[in-house]
């Protein structure tokens, strides 16, 4: 436990909720474990979504392939966030003051705005592109920003440790 | 679509470039120590157990393995409860004044590897 980091996170780790975690052999292990699966099928779902807005499997219509894909995206990134929790509970002060664990939740704040900007600007016009169909080119920067912003973040969690 | 997959090969080639040292890059491990004395303190939990160990000057914090882990070598919760006199042998922290991690402990004659 650190003094340094804001109240509501020493008051996390000190919860019952956060030393329950602690205490028991496989709740820990067990988080780390569904977080890393839940990245799979994340950074999985995700790889496919930005490599069609990049132009890749042209050959399917841009629509379907993306509403597929986004329901794996989604229930993987919840998957994540509940893992996540858990963990963060463990050590929630520590976390809170961690150079990278801040610099992992500033990227993810960046790739969930970029998500949105996409939903709201281009989507529309994503979805009824035919095969084949040439993607605008800022589209193409979505998925560009996308595929980096994930990876980075996925960089940052296994670093954590070792900052 | 050649091009989508190579920036996409080059930034997993990055990441697990950065990511294959692997190691406590914390710990100073050419200067390794043994500290000797009575548990004054004891967390058996996730994700590392910790003991706090009066030596002869000075109390260490020393980080031990995951309780899954001290269990299954038999360094079980009562081998390292308060009161118990131990001897650890580990690495010092270059981040954290008087912590180290243990490599392995001994209770009562006994030796458990931690790592």
């Amino acid at each position: 436990m650190t003094d340094a980091a804001p109240a509501i996170f020493v008051a996390l780790e000190q919860s019952g909720f956060g030393a329950a975690i602690r205490r028991s052999a496989w709740l820990y292990p067990a988080a780390n474990i569904g977080h890393i699966v839940a990245l799979v099928f994340f950074v999985g779902a995700v790889a496919v979504m930005d490599v069609r807005l990049l132009g890749g499997f042209a050959a399917t219509a841009a629509g379907p392939l993306l509403a597929r894909a986004r329901w794996f995206a989604v229930a993987a990134l919840a998957g994540m966030a509940m893992t996540g929790f858990v963990l963060f509970s463990a050590e929630a002060s520590h976390l809170a003051v961690n150079p990278v664990f801040q610099l992992k939740l500033a990227l993810i704040g960046a790739g969930l705005l970029n998500v949105a900007l996409y939903e709201f600007i281009a989507k529309r016009e994503v979805d009824k592109l035919p095969p084949g169909a040439a993607m605008p080119s800022r589209v193409r920067m979505a998925g560009l920003l996308s595929l980096m912003i994930w990876v980075a973040v996925a960089a940052c969690g296994r670093s954590i440790a070792y900052f | 679509m050649i091009k989508v997959v190579a920036i996409f090969a080059t930034f997993v080639l990055l990441t697990g470039a950065a990511l294959a040292h692997h190691g406590w890059g914390s710990y100073d491990a050419a200067h390794p120590v043994t500290v000797a004395g009575p548990i004054l303190t004891s967390r058996f939990e996730n994700p590392h157990a910790t003991i706090t160990v009066k030596d002869a000057d000075k109390t260490w914090t020393i980080t031990l393995a995951p309780t899954s882990r001290m269990s299954s070598r038999g360094a079980t919760e009562k081998v390292v409860a308060v009161g118990q006199n131990v001897s650890a042998y580990g690495y010092p922290s270059t981040v954290q004044k008087d912590e180290m991690r243990a490599e392995r402990i001994t209770v009562d004659g006994k030796t458990y590897e931690l790592r």
